[in-house]
């Protein structure tokens, strides 16, 4: 069976003043094409160096990454991926238009194809109104919206998120949500980290949960988590203990559960 | 090569939207017209001294630009977190050291070729065609080119792990040094001896011989041409030179790990 992603006893450690620090300690896992998961944890769990690891930026100190089967540090198995960073930026100087052109051609796209695609992607994050003002002009919500696009310039297979609703306001993270179904009604594999767990219980078939650069939970939402429990709920439980979760204010869906038997909130 | 030439058009647009170029070029036409119309002690009318003056501005400001623009272009895609959605893209390292800094030279070159000629119109004009010899510029300028070219290796070598001002403080005392005292080296490798000379002798051999690609006085004095041996071999020495220099610029950036606090 092809894997997108295949990450096996991955180990890495950064040298931090006289010491090691160890980001990720023997993380394996597995998902399947066409899946859509959510990468969750707290921060510093080691969640962006995974992702790092998976996109070649950083070696680890011992296991591997695969992405479609092929080792993580080559650069050809980049090729089938769309990626967008935590805190995107990109060259303010370029219009968005001109950014696209700039990524797709890094893809080696032909020109016939690269401009009906670039078409495409502006109309899919929509921002084709702005496409020929300088990214510099832009808000935050578009700057977010143009990054996405040119992480879809090639039409990728494998999506991956690194908190891709970060600083944004309720409506543009409804828009990365949505977008994130399409991609995952159209059958690309999406990875992505986020801290909104309300949003990675709508759009996930499966969580990996990730605390101190270990996988200490991971399957379908519906099977991590009781019945009336919510992922935050079940996240706090599994990562800081039962008195956190004690701690914890009731989420939304519990509140609506509690009036349902009777409960004051 | 399409995704060398890629990273190379980042740097070109970078640096005409941002105008440093212009800024530089408006300066030289300002001093070059006030050196002609004004007449400075009396040497106004003298084609040698707008020849000397504007040549050392021309290498000056190609000097400026090509350590400012090398030294930026890696660190500021760190800083700016550009470097994440650039290397998730099928681009190696190597392409992208490659491409950023046949970006850095290629700018340079085409701001010195404007300033070059800026020069030669006023010396022109002041001199008429005879004031210029042809060949000697066409070598003085190709040469210059190649100066141009291991600077912004230098240049770039050092930003791949330093913050882009200490790369580029490094890259002016190492070239300035390079250019004032390795010709001056000769007699003091003569008077050294021992671990002193072995010293001295390693340093003479291991910085850029900038001196050599040097045809200002040439030009300004109009002493002809170089002949073909000894110019391919100056170009050859300063095309090995960048090679090596980027050689090194690779290996210390290849398994670099990015963050974007270190260099904010």
């Amino acid at each position: 069976m092809e894997f997108a992603i295949e990450i096996d006893n991955l180990n890495v450690r950064f040298p931090a003043r006289g010491s090691t620090v160890q980001a990720l300690d023997g993380l394996s896992l597995r998902v399947g094409l066409g899946e859509a998961v959510g990468f969750i944890g707290p921060n510093g769990a080691g969640k962006t160096t995974a992702i790092h690891v998976l996109l070649g930026f950083i070696e680890p100190s011992s296991g591997h990454a695969k992405i479609f089967g092929q080792d993580s540090r080559q650069s050809v198995a980049r090729e089938r991926i769309g990626y967008l960073p935590e805190h995107p930026d990109t060259y303010r100087f370029l219009t968005g238009r001109e950014l696209l052109r700039m990524a797709g051609k890094l893809f080696l796209m032909k020109e016939k194809n690269l401009r009906e695609r670039i078409d495409a992607v502006l109309r899919l994050v929509d921002i084709e109104q702005a496409a020929d003002r300088r990214i510099g002009t832009y808000s935050k919500g578009m700057l977010q919206r143009i990054c996405l696009a040119q992480a879809l310039i090639n039409n990728p297979d494998l999506v991956i998120l690194d908190e891709p609703t970060g600083g944004l306001d309720p409506l543009g993270r409804m828009d990365i949500r949505k977008l994130i179904a399409r991609l995952r009604d159209e059958g690309k594999t999406v990875f992505f980290s986020s801290h909104e767990l309300s949003e990675v219980e709508l759009v996930c078939d499966r969580v990996a949960m990730l605390a101190r650069g270990r996988l200490v939970a991971e399957g379908p939402v519906t099977d991590l988590v009781a019945p009336g429990e919510s992922l935050e709920r079940f996240f706090l439980r599994t990562v800081a203990g039962p008195q956190s979760e004690q701690r914890a204010t009731p989420t939304s869906r519990e509140m609506g559960n509690r009036k349902q038997k009777g409960h004051r909130p | 090569m399409t995704k060398v030439l890629c990273i190379t058009r980042i740097v070109w647009l970078d640096m005409l939207r941002r105008k440093d170029v212009y800024v530089l070029l408006i300066l030289l036409g300002a001093l070059l017209t006030a050196l002609v119309s004004l007449n400075i002690f009396g040497l106004g009318g003298l084609v040698v001294y707008v020849k000397d003056v504007g040549l050392l501005a021309t290498w000056g400001f190609g000097w400026i630009l090509a350590v400012h623009i090398a030294c930026r272009c890696l660190p500021q895609e760190e800083q700016r977190g550009t470097i994440y959605a650039l290397l998730a893209k099928p681009v190696t390292r190597l392409q992208l050291v490659v491409g950023k800094w046949l970006g850095a030279w290629s700018v340079t070159c085409a701001a010195t070729l404007a300033f070059y000629a800026l020069l030669t119109a006023m010396v022109v004009f002041q001199g008429g065609t005879a004031a210029l010899d042809g060949a000697v510029l066409i070598q003085g300028v190709l040469l210059h080119g190649a100066v141009l070219a291991i600077l912004c290796a230098l240049g770039l070598l050092f930003s791949t792990r330093m913050h882009q001002d200490a790369a580029a403080t490094l890259t002016y005392v190492l070239s300035f040094a390079a250019f004032i005292i390795l010709p001056r080296m000769p007699g003091l490798m003569a008077r050294a001896s021992g671990w002193h000379g072995t010293l001295v002798s390693i340093v003479y051999h291991l910085l850029p011989h900038f001196e050599i690609f040097d045809m200002r006085k040439r030009m300004v004095h109009d002493w002809g041409a170089v002949n073909g041996a000894t110019f391919l071999t100056v170009l050859l020495y300063g095309a090995v030179y960048t090679a090596l220099l980027l050689a090194i610029a690779w290996l210390a950036f290849r398994k670099k790990r990015f963050s974007r606090e270190n260099l904010a």
